[in-house]
């Protein structure tokens, strides 16, 4: 089961499985996984059993790049969510986003985006029962260039946890 | 035939924007033309153009369905947009003026949403369906929105950007493709082409 980090939370867990359609081959499906933003460390983190511990999680969106920050200012916007599959023994009690980047786009330069570029961390408040976890997430988040917007993505993130 | 060919212009869009990064990391900072911030550089022909465009049925906000072949003797924007996205927005106050300038001859806009549905739940497939017509109705666009847009990308090459536009002639092909936000000329430009081939 996944629980989403989101200000906007998703009303079942639809929004948490990726959609793929009748029509798509496998061949498509590994075209659609080119991921825009890439999870990049930690992949492994030691805790003190019992004790919440802040873990931070770093992400690299790629150059000429830009993804929508959390809390985008229009509500059309897709925000970037942490889709976090919670395994026994491991509570993810929060994750806290960064503020957004001001962006004006060269195409609308009166316009100002909440965004995220380059390297971004989010913090997730982790607590874990004694033993080896492993925890998976989703970073979902929505890309665009200068001149065009891609489809909603997930960015695959795991992290091995050991808590003694 | 044609999906080989549009499989191929997939991975060469794919490498050719690959290739487009780099070089903006490794050109030296210079201040922007309009021109380099607007439209994508050299971008490759669509296999699309000169072919038939791929025949499709969608629903309208209205729950009609609306198909291209009852378009024939027109010619025809496709344009694939999204609610989320922002060039979308740039883009939408231009189409609808071209669409008011050239109606007369002849000329009509398809707006295709690839915004996602829920159709497994009707509640939140109404939701969606609203979220899109809340859209149409704050940007004033006055001509006919279709939904469920994914469900024909496939055969119009994979919709991998938006906005992604098909500029379709009289007689039901493509002349003219483009991928992302263009300028309002070059739009003009390739409704003037639709408009003056394949008439009878």
């Amino acid at each position: 089961m996944y629980i989403i980090f989101a200000s906007a939370l998703c009303g079942s867990l639809q929004c948490a499985v990726s959609q793929k359609l009748a029509w798509q081959s496998d061949a498509q499906s590994k075209a659609s996984e080119k991921q825009f933003v890439q999870f990049l460390y930690p992949e492994q983190v030691k805790l003190v059993a019992g004790k919440p511990t802040v873990v931070e999680l770093h992400f690299r969106v790629n150059e000429g790049l830009h993804i929508n920050s959390h809390t985008p200012r229009e509500k059309s916007f897709i925000p970037t969510q942490l889709l976090v599959e919670e395994p026994t023994g491991v509570n993810v009690a929060n994750v806290d986003f960064p503020a957004g980047t001001d962006y004006s786009p060269a195409f609308s330069p009166n316009d100002k985006l909440s965004v995220y570029t380059g390297e971004f961390v989010l913090r997730a408040h982790i607590t874990a029962q004694p033993g080896d976890h492993l925890v998976q997430a989703a970073l979902r988040y929505q890309a665009c260039d200068t001149n065009s917007c891609y489809p909603p993505k997930k960015a695959p993130v795991a992290v091995s946890v050991i808590a003694k | 035939m044609v999906w080989a060919g549009v499989a191929n212009y997939r991975r060469r869009k794919a490498e050719q924007e690959k290739l487009r990064q780099m070089q903006a990391v490794l050109m030296p900072a210079a201040p922007a033309t309009s021109a380099d911030t607007m439209a994508p550089p050299e971008e490759e022909k669509s296999p699309l153009e000169g072919k038939p465009a791929p025949g499709f049925a969608l629903e309208n906000l209205q729950g009609e369905k609306v198909s291209l072949a009852s378009y024939k003797g027109k010619a025809v924007l496709v344009n694939f947009m999204a609610t989320w996205c922002a060039p979308c927005k740039v883009e939408t106050p231009w189409l609808i003026k071209l669409r008011d300038q050239y109606g007369p001859q002849g000329f009509e806009i398809l707006g295709i949403s690839t915004d996602d549905l829920d159709k497994d739940d009707k509640k939140r497939m109404a939701e969606d369906k609203a979220d899109i017509a809340k859209f149409v109705s704050n940007m004033h666009i006055d001509y006919p929105v279709l939904i469920d847009g994914d469900s024909i990308s496939h055969p119009y090459g994979g919709i991998d950007a938006l906005p992604t536009s098909f500029f379709v002639d009289r007689s039901g092909k493509v002349v003219a493709a483009t991928v992302g936000l263009h300028d309002r000329d070059e739009l003009e430009a390739n409704i003037k082409k639709a408009l003056a081939s394949g008439g009878a």
